[in-house]
């Protein structure tokens, strides 16, 4: 249990390649991070990082206050669970839990009674005499989180853990991740590339683009207020609608036609943002703008619905609740209330 | 696949039991015939059941001399052969599995130049080197001597190539796994490589024994104390003598012998060794 701070972390490859440029995080001892954005945006070479598995270029690691750059992994007293587990094949499960225990020179009766224990809180008591081959995927997965467990380590490092799992294993996983490091209050690096993963599991979430953090914040704090186009993009599902704009004193000019009325100081062209769930169907008088119906996806709890606006090209989508299933190519009005606008600055993606 | 086709069953069937006899006749044949006198096989009918001369001949080949100029009892031969065979198969398993080891997790200068050179060496099997192996083996004062025997052919470039790519098809992440509950290259080694290879070290070993102790040209030329003397060079020393009669019967009887070893190791490890070919375990 301890704090994790990255000071200025950078990695370039000896090739010449910036997979991070630098980054600062100061991970609370206890907090749960995450670490989410597209493949290829420098999340797993981060987390790798920290775990020792990949040389830092520059800057500073500190795990509970000490230098952690030029220490192996054993030393760094952190536990990783692997996107395949990487159980090791041979041993069986509770061989598997007490290697690291082993190795680390632990007594009998000390491996026995924490593996035991962690065994237990897993659920995994009655396995403990199994080969990995002889589990099922989630099981296999309990075993790699038992095997982090079990050493009690300074901070816990998920890779991907869950993307092997099918879709009902995922949630179930999902909430006993979070409640187990809830119980045993260890600071946790969880690297993901689900949106909705990241959003249930963090106390703060990291959305990572291109090696830079983008934004570090709360999971509602992402949502409600973006600091860039590109985390408005990729917190929410489906994701914000974005259209460039232009705002003049006639208000926000949608098409050509349809202007909004903007209570806002900006002038000129702006990327305009409303979550489809914020725009709410509603009768053409109380409309502020008209959307011709292209798709329909009625999910049971909720429709998106998707359509153009007249003069655009960009597709736009709405998200209503309930069943709710217009015909395509009818005309669908809406409303945007000013409150929930996101605008952006065109040039510099940045939030104004 | 399953079909009902029974001519086709019966043809394979009959093409099979053909394989069988073609191959089996011969054992049989040496098999009966050192159950006869020596003298039986002159006659130019081959006899096809057990004389009465069995136990005599064995008795003799097996404990007191072999004949026709071997004078060492088969059963020391035996054990010569099975030390070297043993020495060059583990020798080579530990030699090899090592080279490996370092060449696929270790990062070091040259370290694909290595693997090649390692890889060359196919091209220098024991007969193209032979006079230079053996002058460094006589300068080393190792001609008649077990580490003579076995040294000179450990060197195996086919078992390390194996062993790489059995190693390679080990996933990072279990490496990284290891790096991160403490275990370092040893133990790394110890108790996850060679667990992890242990079929393949058993496929391995069946072949490497069968190589070794099926060695004839080497033990020939390093050997000329008879207390060295490998099984598979003896037989062709009997069958060679200069005047007299070629005792058959003893030829036979060590023939039947020197094949025991390798089809005992081939019955005993079958399981591992199918395993250690088809397996997929990581």
């Amino acid at each position: 249990m301890a704090e994790v701070i990255l000071n200025q972390v950078g990695k370039t490859y000896p090739n010449g390649y910036q997979a991070i440029p630098a980054i600062d995080l100061h991970i609370a001892d206890g907090e749960f991070i995450v670490l989410v954005g597209p493949s290829g945006c420098g999340k797993s070479t981060l987390l790798r990082m920290v775990a020792g598995l990949e040389s830092i270029s520059s800057g500073e690691l500190l795990i509970n206050n000490q230098r952690m750059n030029e220490k192996e992994p054993a030393e760094r007293d952190i536990a990783m669970v692997f996107q395949n587990y990487a159980l090791y094949p041979h041993m069986t499960v509770f061989d598997n839990m007490a290697y690291g225990l082993r190795n680390r020179g632990a007594s009998k009766d000390e491996i026995q009674r924490k593996v035991s224990d962690s065994a237990r809180l897993l659920g995994l008591t009655d396995l403990l005499e199994r080969k990995p081959k002889q589990l099922s995927g989630g099981q296999r997965q309990r075993v790699a989180m038992g095997r982090a467990m079990v050493r009690h380590p300074q901070a816990f490092l998920f890779d991907e853990p869950l993307s092997n799992l099918d879709a009902k294993l995922r949630v179930q996983m999902r909430v006993e991740i979070r409640q187990l490091q809830r119980q045993l209050g260890t600071t946790t690096l969880y690297v993901t590339h689900d949106q909705v993963e990241a959003m249930t599991l963090a106390d703060r979430l990291v959305v990572l683009n291109k090696g830079h953090a983008e934004q570090i914040g709360s999971p509602l704090e992402l949502y409600e207020r973006p600091a860039t186009t590109f985390v408005a993009e990729f917190i929410g599902s489906p994701s914000m609608n974005l259209l460039p704009v232009s705002i003049t004193d006639q208000g926000l000019q949608l098409t050509e036609q349809v202007s909004l009325q903007a209570d806002t100081k900006e002038r000129g062209a702006v990327i305009w943002g409303i979550r489809p769930e914020h725009l709410q169907p509603c009768s053409e008088s109380e409309a502020d703008f008209a959307l011709q119906v292209k798709a329909v996806e009625a999910l049971g709890a909720e429709s998106l619905i998707y359509g153009h606006t007249a003069g655009r090209s960009e597709l736009l989508v709405v998200r209503a609740p309930g069943p709710f299933t217009p015909a395509i190519d009818q005309m669908l009005y809406l409303r945007a209330p000013q409150q929930q606008w996101h605008l952006f600055d065109i040039n510099t993606q940045q939030r104004i | 696949m399953i079909e009902r086709r029974p001519w086709l069953t019966l043809f394979s069937h009959c093409i099979l039991i053909l394989g069988i006899i073609a191959v089996a006749l011969p054992i049989w044949v040496a098999l009966v015939a050192s159950t006869h006198p020596a003298e039986a096989f002159k006659q130019g009918v081959i006899p096809l059941w057990f004389g009465d001369q069995g136990w005599i001949t064995w008795k003799k080949v097996l404990f007191s001399a072999a004949g026709n100029g071997v004078d060492v009892p088969v059963w020391l031969m035996m054990i010569n052969s099975l030390v070297m065979a043993l020495a060059i198969a583990l020798g080579k398993i530990a030699i090899s599995i090592l080279s490996a080891y370092a060449i696929v997790f270790f990062r070091f200068p040259l370290r694909m130049l290595c693997f090649w050179i390692i890889f060359m060496t196919l091209m220098l099997p024991v007969e193209v080197r032979i006079v230079p192996t053996y002058k460094v083996v006589a300068d080393l004062s190792l001609l008649n001597s077990y580490t003579g025997l076995a040294l000179p052919l450990i060197a195996s470039a086919t078992a390390t190539f194996l062993f790489r790519q059995c190693f390679l098809t080990i996933p990072g992440e279990l490496v990284e796994a290891a790096r991160i509950d403490g275990a370092g290259p040893w133990r790394f080694f110890k108790d996850i490589l060679l667990p992890l290879s242990r079929t393949n070290i058993a496929a391995l070993f069946v072949i490497l024994f069968i190589y070794g102790w099926n060695q004839y040209l080497w033990p020939l030329l390093i050997t000329t104390d008879d207390h060295y003397y490998t099984l598979v060079m003896s037989i062709k020393r009997m069958v060679s003598v200069a005047e007299g009669d070629i005792a058959w019967n003893s030829i036979m009887a060590t023939t039947i012998l020197a094949m025991l070893p390798p089809v005992l190791v081939v019955v005993g490890m079958q399981k591992l060794f199918v395993k250690g070919l088809v397996d997929t375990e990581k």
